[in-house]
C-alpha cells in the first residue's frame, strides 16, 4: 500500500505539472488581451503599457511560465487584474463556502440515495420502483436552474417561509449558523445528485444480489435485511465511492448555476467571470487548485476501494 | 489636446436595464422619473437594503490607481468623499452647489485663473476642511497624475502652473491656458475629491503626518502608502485613515462580495443630515437573484433589468415605486474610416452614405420593441435627458436623421447608386463629381456591410436584428456578426490614429454599446479630434476639431451647440438609442426620485421613512 500510495503520489504531481503547464498556455491563446478585458475597451495604449509592466504582461511568454512556477512555489499565485485581490485570498475565501454547500448537498444526496437504491432494486418492477424512476429521470433531466427558481417561487416568493439567497456570512461557521438560509440551494444540488446517485446505486444493489454469495448466505439462513447491511451494501458501495472521489473537484470547482441564482458567491462564478474577463492569475490558480482535487479525490476513491473490497490490493499483481 | 479619457464612472445600480425618456419625446411608459413623496412625514431612522448587482468594490482610497477601473469604487467613495463639484441635482443635469464643497467658484484673467472659495464644513473628526486639503490632493495628483485612473493628460493638475493658497478657505489656480468656465467647472473639477491632509499625509501606518506632498518624492511615498492601504478590503472599516470622511456617511461594515453598510457621519457639515440610521448596499450576484430579493420583500430599492420590466405590475402590487434613471452616455455605431478595407472604408467616409445608413434606423421602433419605451432617443452626441441644458434643440426634436426610407433612397439615388429594396444596391456611376458614387467607388460596388457587435445580450441581438431589417428596406445589405466582447475589444482596440493595421484593423460597423462616461458637460474632445485615441474610427475633420476646441477654449456657451449639431449631421458616430436604468423602491420611501444620472441613483443622504410608512 505504501508503494502504491508513493507512485500515486508521483503521478500526481506529473499531473499537476501538466496541468499548470496546459492551462498556461490554453489561457494565453484566447483571442483578446487581458489589459484591454480589464481596463476597457477605450483603454489607452499608454494605461495598457501601464498595465502590462504592472502584472509582467509585457516579459515573453515563458519568462512569465517560469515567473510563474516561481509564484506558486512559494505559494503565491498572484493578483487578480479585475478584482485587484491576492488569487490566494480570493480562493481561500470562497472555497470553504462551496465546500460547505456542496458538502452538505453531498451528503444529503448520500443518505437519500444509498437507502433509496437498496430500496429500488430490492423491489425493482413494483409501484415504488417505477414511481421513484420517474421521478429520479424527471430530475435528472430539469436543469438545476429552473429547479432553483421553482423552489424559490414557491417556498420564498409566495410561501415566504425561506429567504430566496444562501447566507451571506464569509466564514463556515457563520454560513452554517444560518440553516433555513441554505435549504434551498442545498435541496437544489442535492436533488440532482440523489437522481444520479440512486441509479447507480440500484444497478449496483441488483449485480451484487445476483451473486454466488448472496445466494449462500441465504441458503445459509441469513436474515434478509442482514444480507443487506453486510453484504450486499458493502460491495455494492462502490461505485458511489468512484463517484464520491470524481465529485471533489466539482465541490472544488463550485456550482456556478447555484451560486448565481441564490446569490452565493463561490469558486465556480469566480471562475466564470475570470474566463469572461482574461483573468489570467485567477483562472490559473483555480484550475492549479481543481486539478490537485482531481488528482486527490481519484486517491482517496481507490484508497476507498481498497478499504472497503478486500479483494482489491493495490501493489499487488 | 487631451488625449485620453476617463473609466472610472460611477456604476449603475443594475447591470444593464432600460434607457430612458425624459423630455424628448421618447415615451417612458410606466416608470417615470418625478419626485415619489409617501404619505405622512419624514421621520429619522430606518434602514435602507439597497440591491447592486454583479461587483463589489475593491478600493477604497478615492483617488483609484489606472490599473483597477471597477466603477463600484465610486460608488464607495463617493458617500465618504464628495467631490469639489457636485454632478447632478436631483433628477437635474446640473452642478449642485449644496452638495459641492465651494461656496464660489471665480473665474479670472480670460478664464486662466480660477479662485475656488471653499464651504466652511468640517471632517469627520472636526477639524475643518482647508485649502490645505486641496492643496494636498492636487500634490499627491502632480506627483502621481499616470497613475490616476480619472487623469486626461493635457488636464488637472497637469494644467495648473502654479496654485496659491491665499488663506485656509481660498485656492487660486493658475491654468496654462484660458478654459470654457462649464467646461473646466463641470468636466474637470466634478472628478476631484479633497482629502483630509491633517490625517493622510504620511507614509506609514505606524508614521506621524506630516507635509511630504510637498516635495515629489514625498508625494510619490504618501501616494503609494494610501494606495497599498486602500487596496485592504479587510480593513475598510478599522483602518483609521478612512474614518475621517467629509461625505454623509461613514462606512461600518464592509464583507468582499456580499454587502457593505454605512451610517450618517455624526459631524456632517452639508445641507441636511441623512435621515435613515443605516444604508445597507447588498451585492447580488445576478439580475435574477435580485429580482428574486425584490419580489421576496428582502431589499427596499434596486434596478430592476429591462428584460423583466413586465414585473413591474407585481412589483407595485408588492408596495414599490419605480424610477427611471437616465444615462449620461450615447449608444453608437462606429464606423471605420481608415481605409483598411479599401471599398467599404470608402463608402463610409461619403457623408450620403452615413446619412442614407443613418435614415434607415429606426430609432422609433428599436425604443419601443426592444427597450419598452425606455430609451434615450439617440439623435446626436449628446444625451438628451441625462444631458440635460447641453441637449440641444435639434437634437431634442429628433435629431436631423429621423427614420424616412424615402429620403435614403433619394439621396443613393442622387449619387448614381441603383437601389434594390430588400436586395443589395449597387453603384451605377462611379467618380467623385456630383451625382456619383464618391472617390474609390468603382461601379458595381454592393452596398454592403459587415456590423459587429458584443455577444451575449439579448436586447443587443434585437436590435441589430432591427437594424439589418430596416437598412434592407433601403437597399443596404447589412451583415451581422456577434463575437465576444474580448474579441470584439481586440479588433477595435488595436486601431487607432497611428496604427491600425490592415489585417487586424479590417472591421466596418462596430456597435459596442452605449458609452458609459459623458460627464456633466458632455465634451467631444476624446471622440471625435482627430487623432485621439478614443476616436477609435479614425474620424478626421478640420471643422470639428475648430469646433470641439471652441468648446473647451473658448467662453461661449452657444459654441457647444454648434459643436453638437455640426456632430449630429456629420454622423461621425451612427447615433442608437441608449437604454435606460429602471430603478424600484418600496413606496414607503420617500427622497429617491427623481434619479440623479451622475451618482448610479445613490443618494441615501435624500431617503427617508415617513411616519406613515
Amino acid at each position: 500500500m505504501t508503494a502504491y500510495l508513493v507512485r500515486r503520489v508521483g503521478q500526481a504531481i506529473v499531473v499537476v505539472i501538466g496541468v499548470m503547464i496546459l492551462t498556461f498556455i490554453m489561457v494565453h491563446m484566447e483571442p483578446g488581451s487581458a489589459a484591454r478585458a480589464a481596463l476597457g475597451i477605450r483603454a489607452t495604449p499608454e494605461r495598457i503599457a501601464v498595465f502590462n509592466a504592472t502584472y509582467g504582461l509585457d516579459k515573453p511568454l515563458y519568462t512569465q511560465f517560469v515567473i510563474y512556477v516561481k509564484d506558486v512555489s512559494r505559494g503565491n499565485l498572484g493578483i487578480s487584474y479585475t478584482l485587484q485581490q491576492p488569487v490566494s485570498t480570493l480562493i481561500e475565501q470562497r472555497l470553504p463556502r462551496d465546500a460547505v454547500l456542496l458538502g452538505l448537498s453531498t451528503v444529503l444526496a448520500l443518505i437519500i440515495a444509498i437507502p433509496l437504491g437498496m430500496y429500488q432494486a430490492v423491489r425493482r418492477n413494483s409501484i415504488g420502483d417505477y414511481t421513484f424512476t420517474s421521478l429520479s429521470f424527471t430530475l435528472y433531466s430539469m436543469p438545476d436552474f429552473f429547479f432553483a427558481l421553482l423552489l424559490i417561487a414557491v417556498f420564498a416568493v409566495q410561501l415566504k417561509i425561506l429567504p430566496p439567497f444562501a447566507p451571506s456570512a464569509q466564514s463556515v461557521a457563520g454560513i452554517l449558523a444560518d440553516p433555513r438560509a441554505l435549504v434551498l440551494p442545498v435541496v437544489t444540488l442535492a436533488l440532482g445528485t440523489v437522481a444520479s446517485f440512486s441509479r447507480y446505486m440500484r444497478s449496483s444493489v441488483i449485480d451484487v444480489m445476483a451473486q454466488d454469495f448472496i445466494r449462500t448466505a441465504r441458503a445459509k439462513g441469513m436474515p434478509e435485511r442482514k444480507i443487506l447491511r453486510r453484504h450486499v451494501l458493502r460491495n455494492s458501495i462502490l461505485p458511489i465511492v468512484t463517484l464520491l472521489g470524481l465529485s471533489l473537484p466539482g465541490i472544488v470547482a463550485g456550482a456556478v448555476i447555484a451560486e448565481e441564482v441564490f446569490n452565493y458567491p463561490g469558486m465556480g462564478l469566480l471562475f466564470y467571470q475570470a474566463a469572461t474577463s482574461h483573468d489570467f492569475p485567477i483562472l490559473l490558480g483555480a484550475t492549479l487548485v481543481i486539478g490537485v482535487a482531481t488528482v486527490v479525490g481519484n486517491l482517496l476513491a481507490d484508497i476507498g476501494y481498497a478499504i472497503l473490497d478486500p479483494r482489491v490490493r493495490y501493489g499487488r499483481s | 489636446m487631451r488625449i485620453t479619457r476617463r473609466l472610472a464612472a460611477i456604476a449603475a445600480p443594475v447591470s444593464l436595464a432600460v434607457v430612458l425618456a425624459a423630455c424628448s419625446g421618447s415615451s417612458s411608459p410606466s416608470a417615470s422619473n418625478s419626485p415619489g413623496t409617501p404619505p405622512g412625514h419624514a421621520i429619522k431612522g430606518g434602514t435602507v437594503n439597497e440591491a447592486w448587482v454583479g461587483a463589489s468594490p475593491n478600493d477604497i482610497f478615492p483617488l483609484p490607481p489606472v490599473t483597477n477601473t471597477n466603477g463600484y469604487n465610486a460608488n464607495l467613495t463617493s458617500l465618504l468623499w464628495p467631490t469639489l463639484v457636485y454632478q447632478g441635482d436631483g433628477g437635474q443635469s446640473i452642478v449642485n452647489p449644496k452638495e459641492s464643497l465651494y461656496s464660489s467658484l471665480k473665474y479670472s484673467n480670460g478664464d486662466k485663473q480660477l479662485t475656488i472659495v471653499l464651504k466652511h464644513w468640517k471632517w469627520s473628526d472636526g477639524q475643518p476642511i482647508t485649502s490645505r486639503d486641496f492643496t494636498f490632493v492636487y500634490n499627491l495628483l502632480k506627483a502621481e497624475a499616470k497613475n490616476w485612473l480619472d487623469y486626461v493628460p493635457g488636464l488637472f493638475p497637469t494644467d495648473v502652473t502654479s496654485v496659491q493658497t491665499p488663506n485656509s478657505s481660498t485656492v487660486v489656480l493658475n491654468l496654462d491656458r484660458s478654459y470654457n468656465p462649464a467646461f473646466y467647472t463641470e468636466d474637470v473639477l466634478s472628478y476631484v475629491p479633497l482629502l483630509p491632509q491633517h490625517a493622510w499625509d504620511k507614509t506609514s501606518a505606524g508614521g506621524k503626518v506630516g507635509n511630504y506632498d510637498q516635495t515629489t518624492s514625498g508625494a510619490k511615498a504618501v501616494w503609494n502608502f494610501l494606495q497599498k492601504e486602500g487596496a485592504q478590503m479587510s480593513s475598510f472599516t478599522t483602518n483609521p485613515l478612512w474614518k475621517v470622511v467629509d461625505g454623509p456617511f461613514t462606512l461600518v461594515n464592509f464583507s468582499s462580495n456580499t454587502d457593505w453598510d454605512y451610517v450618517p457621519n455624526k459631524h456632517y457639515s452639508g445641507p441636511a443630515m441623512p435621515h435613515l440610521a443605516r444604508m445597507n448596499d447588498v451585492v447580488y450576484t445576478t439580475d435574477t437573484a435580485e429580482l428574486d430579493a425584490l419580489r421576496s420583500g428582502n431589499v427596499q430599492v434596486g434596478g430592476l433589468p429591462l428584460n423583466d420590466v413586465q414585473q413591474l405590475p407585481e412589483l407595485r402590487a408588492q408596495g414599490y415605486s419605480s424610477a427611471t434613471q437616465p444615462i449620461p452616455g450615447v449608444a453608437q455605431i462606429l464606423p471605420n474610416f481608415y481605409g483598411t478595407n479599401t471599398v467599404s472604408d470608402m463608402l463610409l467616409r461619403q457623408l450620403y452614405i452615413r446619412q442614407a445608413l443613418e435614415d434607415l434606423i429606426n430609432r422609433k421602433q428599436i425604443i419601443a420593441k426592444v427597450y419598452n419605451g425606455y430609451s434615450d432617443p439617440g439623435s446626436g452626441p449628446v444625451p438628451i435627458a441625462a444631458g440635460g441644458p447641453w441637449a440641444s434643440p435639434l437634437e431634442k426634436s429628433g435629431g436631423p436623421y429621423p427614420y424616412s426610407v424615402s429620403n435614403a433612397v433619394a439621396l443613393l439615388k442622387a449619387h448614381g447608386w441603383k437601389v434594390t429594396p430588400s436586395g443589395t444596391s449597387t453603384c451605377q456611376k462611379a467618380g467623385s463629381s456630383a451625382g456619383e458614387c464618391g472617390a474609390g467607388i468603382p461601379a458595381g460596388t454592393p452596398l454592403t456591410f459587415t456590423l459587429a457587435y458584443s455577444s451575449g445580450s439579448t436586447s443587443f441581438d434585437e436590435q441589430e436584428a432591427a437594424i439589418q431589417s430596416s437598412e434592407s428596406q433601403g437597399g443596404v445589405k447589412i451583415n451581422l456578426k456577434s463575437e465576444p466582447f474580448n474579441t470584439l475589444a481586440a479588433t477595435v482596440g488595436v486601431c487607432n490614429a497611428s496604427s491600425h493595421p490592415a489585417s487586424a484593423c479590417n472591421w466596418e460597423l462596430v456597435d459596442e454599446g452605449y458609452d458609459p462616461d459623458l460627464g456633466l458637460y458632455p465634451a467631444g474632445s476624446e471622440f471625435f479630434l482627430t487623432g485621439a485615441p478614443d476616436n477609435q474610427g479614425g474620424y478626421s475633420s478640420a471643422k470639428m476639431n475648430q469646433l470641439i476646441n471652441a468648446t473647451e477654449y473658448g467662453s461661449s456657451t452657444q459654441a457647444f451647440y454648434t459643436y453638437e449639431d455640426y456632430a449630429a449631421r456629420q454622423l461621425p458616430w451612427l447615433w442608437l438609442p441608449n437604454s435606460s436604468l429602471i430603478v424600484v423602491y418600496k413606496s414607503t420611501l420617500g427622497g429617491v426620485a427623481p434619479l440623479n444620472p451622475f451618482s448610479g441613483s445613490i443618494n441615501p443622504e435624500d431617503w427617508y421613512y415617513t411616519s406613515g410608512s
